[in-house]
């Protein structure tokens, strides 16, 4: 029991540094299909990659130090992660047509290219959420809608929303300053 | 479901998230009138309530609600944070003639 509690404690701690762990949860709605094969399902996968239990007893807390920084030095650069937003998803949709195998490892893989390139901008001490959502074009109808609660001074979000003939995506990336 | 950080359990945001769609969504029918008004209800409702929770953190409230048709939908995220002090809930719900998902996404203030 101790054996596995140090190697834990190992592992989270080489975990510790704000870093690219990516926690992936996606959930798919799988309808009636046109065939009839499925009927109304709804089946929802959830990966997450949690490093490991949260001890909190047995965990060493990091003492940072006062940078008596007041805001953000650099703000996030909502314009530009626009741009990134619209070059990922136009060039990966493009010529796409709604398949729900593809659209479901698609959105994954979405998700993940726009967090690894907002990340290459380098902005210090901002934490990132990108949400993706992809759906199939037809006259049904679907609202998504966000609040936040946060410090409207340093933190930010900025979205596109992609069509073509056949799907939708939309694109949310919240950026969040630590204090 | 694994507690965010400091007593903070993802467990008490996913019951009231749940209550709060629950109490705007249950019984109705899909409606493109009222929808947009619904949807705001339970974003306010349920940041209202993980505020009054009081634990030193920022939220994100995101909810997507689609009506029940032939048709597929995904969603995924992705986040770049602490994985030892950030964390995030969702709730699913659905009923004869939509589905909603609810995203919560909790980021620890360092006090």
């Amino acid at each position: 029991m101790m054996m596995s509690d140090i190697a834990k404690d190992r592992a989270a701690r080489s975990w510790k540094k704000r870093g690219s762990v990516s926690s992936l949860s996606s959930h798919e709605f799988q309808r009636r299909e046109i065939h009839g094969r499925t009927k109304d399902s709804v089946s929802t996968v959830s990966y997450m990659d949690e490093p490991s239990q949260r001890d909190d007893v047995s965990r060493l807390t990091v003492q940072m130090e006062n940078t008596y920084q007041l805001g953000p030095p650099k703000h996030f650069p909502v314009v530009t992660v626009n741009h990134i937003l619209k070059d990922v998803l136009t060039n990966y949709l493009q010529e796409e047509e709604y398949e729900p195998e593809l659209c479901r490892q698609m959105t994954k893989t979405i998700a993940e290219v726009i967090k690894a390139q907002v990340k290459d901008l380098v902005i210090p001490r901002y934490k990132l959420i990108v949400i993706v959502h992809i759906g199939q074009l037809n006259s049904q109808s679907i609202l998504i809608g966000s609040r936040c609660l946060w410090d409207p001074k340093s933190d930010t979000f900025s979205s596109y929303v992609f069509r073509n003939s056949s799907l939708f995506a939309l694109a949310d990336v919240y950026a969040v300053y630590l204090e | 479901h694994i507690a965010f950080h400091r007593g903070c359990t993802s467990l008490q945001s996913h019951q009231q998230c749940m209550s709060c769609v629950d109490g705007v969504l249950g019984g109705e029918d899909y409606n493109h009138d009222n929808i947009n008004q619904w949807t705001a209800n339970i974003v306010e409702q349920s940041l209202t309530h993980l505020v009054k929770l009081g634990k030193a953190y920022k939220y994100i409230v995101t909810c997507a609600v689609v009506q029940k048709s032939a048709y597929g939908f995904h969603t995924a995220s992705s986040c770049f944070w602490d994985t030892t002090a950030d964390g995030t809930c969702t709730v699913r719900w659905e009923n004869r003639t939509m589905n909603c998902v609810v995203n919560v996404f909790a980021i620890a203030i360092v006090l």
